[in-house]
């Protein structure tokens, strides 16, 4: 077996065991879900006439206007804390005996790190499933749906060095979401509820470099217009950006730490 | 000094000093030969952690060399984890997947084949007595059963050695008697043992040689058997029945003449109740001093016999008993 072939089998099989750990306790989807599907339900009634205000940009539906930022929401809180979990390895020993298994070390951290796209897709499809149950329509159908959740499941990926980082630097498990916590201010800052025209200049100066702000547009337009190469490849390149940053500290506080 | 050349672990001259200045090690040197089951008797503190993470690769010494089935830990890791097994302090298992889906993780990880893997699972899960609770979540499992499918994982790619950090540490008295009766038979299929414990019980049973380590230094290494000899007599009571005025002491002093020259006898004392003898092998002399004793007209009413213990032995070498140790000190442990 070659060392990438190697290091795709490890990681597949450490990957399963921690798909399995997030399906087997029925908190992690509930705790997962409530949020942004109260956000959805609550916001897209109460606000549901700004769609008329003359700057927002030409009218529709605010439920299909609000669904990619809860299921961005969702995803941010599928992966918050998810540092936890190597924590909890380190302190039973399991890290220990994946560290004397004959493995690529980093196999471990990868088998940590992949299922978190599958977990974000699957929540965040749910939410998709139900704003198009409470009335929103996905203009780009089932392809652009299957974008809307693969771009989300990249921004789960990508957000979950948020938690890894601190869990890997400080070995505290308080520490795993502080971070993370950092989506909260860009996410209300951000276009996940108004428009960038309804926003002061300042807030649409900032918004220019928010990540969130341009996953959550590449998602709308596929959700209420339609496929917008230019915003889909701007909210890529902005993720894998972050993603580098992220993922190369987590690496390298993994190396510190375990390899 | 140099290490045992026929050993299965070779270690000469290890040094390890943390971060922090902790002086772990300071130059041990040992050997194990294959099959055999070694123990490090040490208190919290001794080096017996450290050592036991640099031989399976987890930590790397400062000085001194190590040796695993003839590789180097520190230039042959990746051979070396191919080939062992280790149950940590803690109890490693993963709680929300089942007894089967344990062992067969770490199966698949140290790539048993699949029919083989299945085979051994089943088997070890029997050898544990988890068959009928291989279905269940690891998470519902008592400590003892817990313990035992740790155990398991760190067989199901059929290690040439085992190492084992405190396998009974928190078990209650029945699980940890259990659990010895597995190790033996683990070792009894032929797999060589390391184990680290500060139970003097559990090294006296287990262990067919052990070191005791204190501050980072062995002091002694051999048998229990041996060790405990090393340090005086075995000790054999005799009750003896004395009716009437003077008869206890003219019971004492025909013991005392039927016994002349009887050469397992290191020593004779008095007791309120009969004597007490000090013999070099207790087992041994006994058959033969009670024949000696016979028929002269004394009536032996009670013998008990009794060992030097390890804690005699702790106490020998190191200058203070085992259970003297402190409160326990917070494990240091070290990464690479």
């Amino acid at each position: 077996m070659s060392g990438l072939a190697a290091f795709a089998y490890e990681t597949r099989w450490l990957g399963l065991r921690t798909l399995r750990r997030f399906i087997r306790v029925p908190a992690n989807p509930v705790s997962t879900l409530l949020f942004p599907l109260i956000q959805l339900f609550v916001f897209s009634q109460l606000f549901k006439d700004i769609v008329t205000l003359p700057d927002f940009g030409g009218g529709g539906s605010y439920l299909a206007y609000l669904a990619p930022g809860q299921i961005a929401f969702t995803v941010f809180f599928a992966v918050a804390w998810v540092g936890g979990n190597l924590l909890v390895d380190l302190r039973s020993g399991y890290l220990d005996k994946l560290r004397v298994a004959p493995i690529n070390r980093y196999a471990i951290l990868a088998g940590e790190i992949v299922p978190l796209f599958v977990e974000s897709v699957v929540m965040g499809g749910a939410i998709l499933v139900l704003s198009v149950l409470m009335g929103a329509t996905v203009a780009t159908g089932l392809p652009g749906a299957a974008l809307i959740l693969g771009l989300g499941g990249l921004f789960g990926v990508v957000w979950s060095g948020t938690s890894f980082l601190p869990a890997l630097l400080t070995k505290n498990e308080q520490a795993t979401g502080t971070l993370a916590m950092l989506f909260m201010p860009l996410a209300f800052m951000s276009t996940a509820f108004v428009p960038a025209t309804l926003m002061p200049d300042w807030l649409q100066f900032l918004n220019a470099w928010n990540p969130i702000s341009h996953l959550i547009e590449a998602m709308r337009a596929l959700m209420v217009s339609g496929y917008d190469w230019g915003l889909i490849g701007k909210a890529v390149a902005s993720l894998t950006i972050l993603g580098l940053v992220l993922h190369g500290a987590t690496f390298w506080a993994f190396r510190r730490l375990a390899a | 000094m140099q290490p045992d050349v026929r050993a299965v672990i070779e270690v000469a001259d290890l040094v390890k000093v943390y971060a922090g200045g902790t002086r772990a090690l300071d130059g041990i040197t040992f050997g194990v030969e294959a099959g055999e089951f070694f123990g490090f008797l040490g208190p919290n503190g001794a080096g017996k952690t450290t050592t036991i993470r640099i031989l399976s690769t987890l930590l790397r010494q400062t000085s001194g060399t190590a040796h695993v089935a003839g590789l180097d830990v520190e230039h042959d890791a990746a051979a070396i984890r191919r080939r062992v097994g280790f149950a940590t302090q803690q109890v490693a298992v993963e709680n929300l997947a089942t007894g089967r889906e344990n062992l067969e993780l770490i199966g698949r990880l140290h790539r048993v084949p699949g029919p083989e893997l299945r085979r051994r699972t089943d088997e070890l899960l029997a050898l544990m007595g988890l068959a009928e609770v291989a279905g269940k979540l690891a998470g519902t499992y008592s400590g003892g059963m817990r313990r035992r499918l740790d155990l398991a994982s760190a067989l199901v790619h059929r290690p040439e050695v085992l190492f084992l950090d405190e396998p009974t540490e928190g078990l209650d008295p029945q699980s940890r008697t259990a659990l010895w009766e597995e190790l033996v038979r683990i070792r009894d299929a032929g797999t060589t043992m390391f184990l680290t414990t500060h139970y003097m019980e559990e090294a006296d049973r287990l262990c067919g040689r052990l070191a005791i380590i204190d501050g980072g230094r062995i002091a002694v290494t051999g048998t229990p058997a041996e060790l405990k000899r090393s340090i005086g007599s075995d000790t054999v009571a005799l009750a003896l029945q004395a009716d009437g005025p003077g008869a206890l002491a003219r019971a004492q002093d025909e013991v005392g003449r039927l016994l002349d020259g009887f050469a397992p006898l290191g020593g004779l004392e008095r007791t309120a109740f009969g004597v007490s003898l000090a013999v070099s092998d207790a087992h041994a002399a006994v058959p033969d001093l009670l024949r000696r004793l016979d028929g002269n007209g004394l009536v032996v009413s009670g013998l008990t016999m009794s060992q030097p213990t390890l804690d005699d032995v702790f106490l020998q070498y190191t200058g203070r008993h085992i259970r003297d140790e402190g409160a326990d000190r917070p494990l240091e442990l070290g990464w690479y």
